[in-house]
């Protein structure tokens, strides 16, 4: 990585090697993040043949860039949210800036390893959790182990939504019950006005309403997920003395971070787009229009009116809607089951994750212990990949028809 | 004012909106595809105003979406977009 070394290039501490393994790191999981999530904007409208595969990622995939360019003011402040490594301004905590800042780092560090494990994991199962919920999760886990359960901010102060349970479990519980019900409810709607009206009417009117939907969440989801990357990687720069402005964030920070959820995003999570638009309904042109439109309302409202949501959860809750709204549309419930747990277990799971790499790499210590968090992540996600080479789904069988996997044997052996 | 109680407010004035935007657009634009639908009868002034009320409903759907889209990139500039004057303005954070 070139421009994390250019700060001090002119002499490769052990703390730039820490610095640029964050870097890459962070940049990983901003990739993970896009191909996590291309399937909350375009899993409906691949799965109704609105846009051939390729042409929808593609389409997210320059709309999460642009979105990502349009953040221009970042907030350094992403992990004020759930965890104390920073002052309200967004500069580190004083008391892990000892050594150039190496605890903060290695806090960082253990929190994207664990985010992206589970990332990938979830993805391998082709399970739509939330990539906001694995960062928290990875980033709270890591702090719990190495700050003690003070390093976590649990509640806020009680003037407003902060914290692990306003920020992070309330709105887990809330949103996709919102977005689902938004979703049924235009679902029904569209149902109702358009019966009796031609097909040739409504199948090239409701073609361009998904694409259209869909698009705007698209955008919405570049400016807001590149956006949480750019402010670990530019918090990680000022704790190790790189970078002093809290102001802005370097430019190349802003570019490489846009190219990698937008690289991630055209990669296309064909596993998770195929569980969305597959598996859990068989959508139809009028549902793909409700759920994607109930998924751009609601995450923009909530953001405007300052409470956050996970752009996956909603996404995910409006297609179920679509499914209950539709008169006598098939939801398979089993499907929606293993997506709720999914759901529950990611921010205990990916802290689990985050905490486990934060020991590892502290009991070996320094730089050694950093690239030791650095490999295992690296042999994990390899394992992972080459596992899901066994039973590969890319855009040519994204649309096969479901079959609900059976498991004898699991039953028999239970 | 507990966190629960704060969710609860934020959430159902997100349901509200949700509905409004999410669900009574879509629902517009459904009308709208009736209604251009219902133009290709034979009377000629039934036609004329079914196509007229299609591109009113995909009017107001159009306006909805710009303002969505001027949201998101508001954003990114640190601007937010009030409705407090009826009109819809661009302030700072």
């Amino acid at each position: 990585m070139e421009p994390a070394g250019r700060g001090n290039a002119h002499l490769v501490t052990e703390t730039s090697v820490v610095l640029i393994l964050v870097v890459i790191t962070a940049l990983g999981f901003d990739f993970t993040n896009g191909f996590h999530d291309t399937a909350n904007a375009m899993a409906t409208s691949i799965a109704t043949g609105a846009l051939r595969p390729k042409v929808a990622v593609l389409l997210s995939a320059v709309l999460n860039l642009i979105g990502a360019f349009l953040s221009v003011q970042v907030a350094l402040t992403v992990t004020n949210a759930v965890v104390r490594l920073q002052n309200p301004d967004g500069t580190p905590k004083p008391g892990l800036l000892a050594d150039s800042g190496e605890a903060l780092l290695l806090i960082v560090l253990a929190g994207l390893a664990g985010a992206i494990v589970w990332n990938v994991f979830t993805w391998l199962l082709g399970l739509p959790s939330s990539s906001s919920h694995a960062l928290f999760g990875g980033l709270i886990g890591a702090a719990v182990a190495g700050l003690g359960w003070a390093g976590v901010k649990w509640t806020g102060d009680g003037g407003k939504l902060d914290g692990v349970v306003g920020k992070v479990l309330l709105p887990a519980v809330m949103s996709p019950l919102i977005a689902g019900l938004v979703a049924a409810a235009g679902t029904w709607m569209i149902y109702r006005i358009t019966v009796g009206v031609a097909r040739r009417f409504t199948d090239a009117g409701f073609r361009w309403g998904q694409i259209g939907s869909a698009s705007l969440v698209s955008l919405a989801h570049g400016t807001n997920d590149a956006q949480k990357t750019m402010g670990v990687i530019t918090l990680a720069l000022i704790a190790s003395g790189t970078w002093t402005d809290t102001g802005s964030i370097p430019f190349w920070v802003k570019v490489s971070c846009a190219l990698a959820i937008s690289l991630g995003t055209y990669l296309g999570g064909w596993r998770i787009i195929r569980t969305l638009g597959k598996g859990l309904v068989e959508i139809a042109p009028p549902q793909g229009l409700a759920a994607e439109s109930a998924s751009a309302a609601v995450i923009l409202s909530s953001s405007q009116l300052g409470f956050a949501l996970s752009t996956t959860q909603v996404a995910t809750g409006s297609i179920l809607g679509s499914g209950v709204g539709k008169p006598g549309a098939q939801v398979r419930w089993r499907v929606a089951g293993r997506m709720v747990l999914a759901w529950l277990i990611t921010l205990p799971a990916a802290g689990l994750a985050g905490a486990l790499m934060w020991w590892i790499g502290d009991s070996i210590g320094s730089t050694a212990g950093a690239v030791v968090v650095f490999v295992i992540l690296l042999l994990l996600t390899g394992l992972m990949w080459a596992r899901s080479r066994r039973t590969p789904v890319d855009h040519h069988n994204v649309n096969d028809d479901w079959q609900e996997p059976s498991r004898p044997k699991a039953e028999v052996t239970a | 004012m507990s966190s629960l109680q704060l969710a609860l407010e934020g959430a159902w004035k997100v349901l509200a909106a949700g509905l409004i935007l999410g669900a009574g657009l879509p629902a517009l634009f459904a009308a709208g595809i009736r209604s251009l639908a219902s133009g290709g009868q034979d009377q000629d002034q039934r036609r004329l105003r079914g196509t007229a009320v299609a591109y009113l409903c995909f009017g107001i759907v159009v306006v909805g979406v710009l303002l969505g889209l001027t949201y998101i990139v508001a954003t990114g500039f640190g601007k937010t977009l009030t409705f407090d004057h009826a009109v819809p303005t661009l302030v700072d954070k």
